[in-house]
This record gives C-alpha cells, sequence and structure tokens, in this order.
C-alpha cells in the first residue's frame, strides 16, 4: 500500500505555438488498500498523470510524491500495450524488472506467472502468445515485483470482451488478495464502476473534473441492477459535465 | 467434405516440382543447359562449353594452376581485405550513424552526403582509389570502406530512429539499472539493423573490392581473374566468376543466414523474412532512388 499526493501538478510538452498542456492544476490524494479509476475521453492527459507518477516524465510545475511508509515508494505498471522485451522469454521477462534472478526472485516470478494462468508459458517468447496471454504476462510482471502501487493504463482496451471481463475478474481478486493500491486508467465507464472504490474524472485541457465515490459490495456483476444503476449515474454526470462528445 | 478435400497433401511429384528447393536447385540446371546448347548452336570460339570451365574449376580446386596464386590464396588476400575495409567502414560508419541519429543538425548537415556518397558507382571507387594508392593494398580496402560505410550509417541511424521507446519507459518505470537496458533493451533493439548493415555493406564491399584488386593489385581473387583475361582464357573468366557466386553464397547461406537464424530465434516463424529484411532495405532503396534522382538532376541541371 501506499499514499499518493499529487499537488498543483501541471505537465506541457513542447514550446511556443506547439505547446501542449496536457495536465492542469491535478490535485488528487489517494492512500491505503483502494482501487482508484481515473476516467476521462482520450487526450486528456490520463497517461500522462501516469507517467509522471512513475517517473517516466518530469512534472513541469507542481509537486508528486508517493510514500511508502515514509520511503519511495516502489511502482509496477501496466501499460496499454503489453511492452515485453520480444527477445527474451516469459519468465526471463519478469526477471528483467527484478533486482536480481536469485532462486527466491524465480520462485515468485514463477508463481505470478501461476496467478494469471500461464505457468508452464515461462520459456516461450513473447511472440508465440496470443495478444490476452501477453497482456497477462504484463499483468504477471508488474504483481511480481510486489510494488507498493499499482498503476494500469487501459490494461484491457485493446482485448476481445471475454478476455477482458475474465482478466478483470483476475485483477480484482489479486488487487483483494495483495491489498495493494491501484490506480487504473480507462475509458470505460462500465469498467471503472465494476472494478473501483473511486472513481476521478478528467476532462480535456487535463482538469479533474469530478471524485466520485462508488459504494458497492465486491465482486461486482455488470448485469446486476445495482451495478447497472450506478453505471449509468456516473454516466449522467458525465453528460452534465459535457464531457461526451456528440 | 470439400474442406478436407482443399487441404490433403499433393501428390509427390506435384510437391516436389512446387517446393521451394527443387525451384532453387533447378535453376542451375537450367543455366547450364542453356549455356551448353548456346555452346553447340552458335559455333564461337570465344564462348566454352560447359565442360572446359568445369574442368578448369576442378583443376584450380585442387591447386593445378598456372596462375602465380591458387585459387585459396586468392580468395585468402581478397577475404581478408574485405574483412579488414568492412570493419573499419563498421567503426567509423557506426559512430557516424549514432552522432547522426542522436545529434538533429548532424542528421541534417550529413543525410544528403551519405545518400550521394552511396550512389557512388563501386566501380568509380575502385579507379579513383587506385590512383591515388597505386598497387597494394590500400586500394581495394579503401574502395570496401567507401563502399560499405553509407550502408553502416544508414542502418545505424535507422536503428537509431526505431529504438523502442516504449521499452525504454518500461525499463524505467521499473526502475531497472542502466546497465541492464542497454543490454538487454538497446543492442537487441539494434540487431536487426545491424544485420542488414552486415550483409548489404558486405555483399556491395565485395563487389567493389573486386573491381579495386582488377585496376590496383597484384594478387586477390580480382586480380586473378584479370589474369585469365589477360591471358585470353575465357574458361578462367567464367570459372573465377563462378567461383565468387559460390563465395557469395557459402557467405549468404553459411554464414550470414545461420547467424542471423540464431540470433532472432525469438520471432514467430511466420515474421522472420518480413521483418529482419524488409525495414532496412526498402530504406536504403528510397536513399538509393532519392540519390539517383538527385544525380539526374544536377546532370539537366
Ligand atoms: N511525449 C509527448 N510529447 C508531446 N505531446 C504529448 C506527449 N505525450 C502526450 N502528449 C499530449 O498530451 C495530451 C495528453 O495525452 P495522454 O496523456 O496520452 O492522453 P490520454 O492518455 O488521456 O489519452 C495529448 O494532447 C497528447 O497529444
Ligand atoms: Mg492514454
Amino acid at each position: 500500500m501506499a499514499d499518493i499526493r499529487v499537488e498543483h501538478l501541471h505537465k506541457e510538452f513542447g514550446t511556443g505555438v506547439e505547446k501542449v498542456v496536457a495536465l492542469d492544476d491535478v490535485n488528487l490524494d489517494v492512500s491505503g488498500h483502494v482501487f482508484v479509476s481515473v476516467v476521462g475521453p482520450s487526450g486528456c492527459g490520463k497517461s500522462t498523470l501516469l507517467n509522471v507518477l512513475t517517473g517516466i516524465e518530469n512534472p513541469t510545475r507542481g509537486k508528486v510524491e508517493i510514500t511508502h511508509e515514509g520511503r519511495d515508494a516502489f511502482p509496477g505498471y501496466v501499460f496499454q500495450s503489453p511492452r515485453l522485451l520480444p527477445w527474451r522469454s516469459v519468465m526471463d521477462n519478469l526477471i528483467f524488472v527484478h533486482k536480481d534472478r536469485s532462486k527466491e526472485t524465480r520462485e515468485r516470478c514463477r508463481r505470478y506467472l501461476g496467478m494469471v494462468g500461464l505457468e508452464d508459458r515461462g520459456s516461450k517468447y513473447p511472440g508465440e502468445l496470443s495478444g490476452g496471454m501477453q497482456q497477462r504476462v504484463g499483468i504477471a510482471r508488474a504483481f511480481s515485483t510486489e510494488p507498493d502501487v499499482l498503476f494500469m493504463d487501459e490494461p484491457f482496451s485493446h482485448l476481445d470482451a471475454i478476455t477482458a471481463r475474465s482478466l478483470r475478474r483476475e485483477l480484482h481478486d489479486m488487487w483483494k488478495a495483495t491489498k495493494k493500491t491501484v490506480l487504473f486508467v480507462t475509458h470505460d465507464v462500465g469498467e471503472a464502476v465494476e472494478l473501483s472504490n473511486r472513481i476521478v474524472v478528467f476532462a480535456k485541457g487535463g482538469t479533474i473534473k469530478d471524485d466520485i465515490t462508488v459504494d458497492l459490495p465486491f465482486p461486482r456483476d455488470p448485469a446486476d441492477q445495482d451495478v447497472a444503476i450506478a453505471k449509468a449515474d456516473v454516466l449522467r454526470k458525465f453528460e452534465e459535465l459535457d464531457l461526451i462528445a456528440t | 467434405m470439400a474442406v478436407a478435400a482443399a487441404s490433403r497433401p499433393a501428390a509427390w511429384p506435384a510437391r516436389i516440382i512446387r517446393s521451394r528447393r527443387t525451384a532453387r536447385f533447378l535453376f542451375p540446371l537450367v543455366v547450364l543447359a542453356v549455356w551448353q546448347l548456346a555452346f553447340m548452336f552458335l559455333e564461337t570460339a570465344v564462348l566454352p562449353s560447359p565442360g572446359k570451365v568445369l574442368s578448369f574449376m576442378w583443376d584450380e580446386v585442387r591447386m593445378d594452376t598456372l596462375s602465380r596464386h591458387t585459387l585459396y590464396q586468392s580468395f585468402a588476400i581478397s577475404l581478408g581485405r574485405l574483412i579488414v575495409g568492412f570493419l573499419i567502414a563498421l567503426a567509423i560508419g557506426l559512430v557516424i550513424g549514432l552522432l547522426m541519429g542522436l545529434v538533429r543538425p548532424i542528421e541534417y548537415f550529413l543525410y544528403d552526403v551519405v545518400v550521394v556518397v552511396l550512389a557512388v558507382p563501386s566501380l568509380v571507387w575502385a579507379l579513383i582509389t587506385g590512383l591515388l594508392f597505386g598497387l597494394g593494398n590500400n586500394a581495394p580496402i579503401v574502395t570496401v570502406i567507401g563502399v560499405g560505410i553509407p550502408f553502416v550509417i544508414l542502418n545505424v541511424l535507422e536503428g537509431v530512429k526505431n529504438s523502442p521507446k516504449e521499452l525504454f519507459d518500461m525499463s524505467r518505470a521499473f526502475r531497472v539499472p542502466r546497465r541492464r537496458v542497454v543490454r538487454h533493451v538497446l543492442l537487441p533493439s539494434l540487431m536487426p539493423f545491424f544485420f542488414a548493415a552486415l550483409r548489404y555493406g558486405f555483399a556491395n564491399g565485395w563487389k567493389g573490392l573486386v573491381l579495386a584488386e582488377v585496376f590496383a593489385s597484384t594478387n586477390g581473387a580480382g586480380w586473378t581473374i584479370r589474369y585469365w583475361y589477360d591471358a585470353h582464357r575465357a574458361q578462367g573468366v567464367l570459372g573465377y566468376a563462378l567461383f565468387f557466386v559460390l563465395f557469395a553464397l557459402i557467405l549468404e547461406r553459411g554464414v550470414f543466414e545461420r547467424v542471423s537464424r540464431y540470433v532472432f530465434r525469438w520471432r514467430p516463424q511466420a515474421q522472420l523474412e518480413v521483418v529482419e529484411e524488409a525495414v532496412p532495405e526498402a530504406k536504403l532503396k528510397v536513399a538509393t532512388v532519392e540519390a539517383e534522382r538527385m544525380a539526374a538532376d544536377r546532370g539537366t541541371g
């Protein structure tokens, strides 16, 4: 678990006429064993937020602090595409992001591969797996480092509906079992309602427009009436905020 | 069932005729047959019979030759020059290519020059280096460098441009140490371009080398083919031409293909040929076409 504190965060790309404001005065506090979704139309700065939080990009202005018991928290990141090294085996891809390749590390990697149902694919190259399996390897990789905080950027958006659905269930179970802080980016409101305690709504220009608490028991079945109602509520808020293009 | 009928394996004669291997082996046989027919019906004094050429080649293989150097000496000398020249081209090209890939102004400054150098015919390299250095090792080696460098530069440049940013970002997010990133991300990502540079640079360097040896050397494979030409031995010229072909084949199939199959063993089979060659070759073709267009512009303008 970790504490995420973001204060007056600005991120700009380019200068002069080419300047793009990706994040505009973003303030966010997330802590403990929560699953927070970040929702918003594409191009509104969701990926940029995760990139700044994980240190891939530096902020233009503002403060970002991610701590775990007073020290810098160690992040895990699941990307929109698997981002595996195609020339390394599945197992080596997991080991690649670990501190060492000791016996314990290997054992742990094997365990997380098992959690996503790929224990027997460790020696395969990523190119020998289907897209859904590769994405699962990406998820196992992020979990295997046992990070304090997990960032996920539309991890299921490239997958077919059935695979996405079963991976959502797996993700929820792993979140519950490992007690992680999760920041989950998606543009799918249904997915956000199904998985999260809290939904942060982004708008074009990189500003936070709303912060919704979803207070329903897990596991949530999308066909359930309560879940459907909650989803409709969130969508209505989107309309009020004028976020849905007509 | 229609589906089963469509996918039923073909009868063996059809399979053999259709197989890629058969087609490959058939080609030299067709060439030999046409050659034999031409020899019989044209009654020319210049064209030697396939038999005569093959027997010349057999003598050469057994080191029974009139020339000053055996077949093996000649090819060893040439191969040595090729390797030395290409290693130098690789070193210089790597530095220039990296600089061009990493520093924009340097790329703008040098790109056109590189493209023009790529368009210089190997014959021109051979003649100019011959004039500059006279007989000896220098002209052939410098020709290999001149011919090889643009291939190395353009491929390294392409490799840097295609560097997998998303994998670097991934490594950064997971706090992977820099040394491991260089070894497991950067270097493997450059391999396809390195191999393209190696293959095209080597093949073209070889052509330039032979020409340079014809004009500006007293030994080597190029010199030897010139020796048979001066001696009016058509079977010697043709025999050596065939040795060149064999040499290129051995290098390509025996060395490059094997090494590349091992290095790129992670690639899914279907992707193999497409990814490895298509990208750099297409780029080089573009570069060459561009160079030719520029040369044409200058010619008319
Ligand atoms: N590396 C970059 N260079 C320049 N502009 C960028 C870069 N990354 C993102 N942007 C711009 O920042 C804005 C937000 O992008 P992004 O965070 O990817 O949006 P989202 O993930 O919500 O779809 C977009 O306008 C995008 O074009
Ligand atoms: Mg995005």
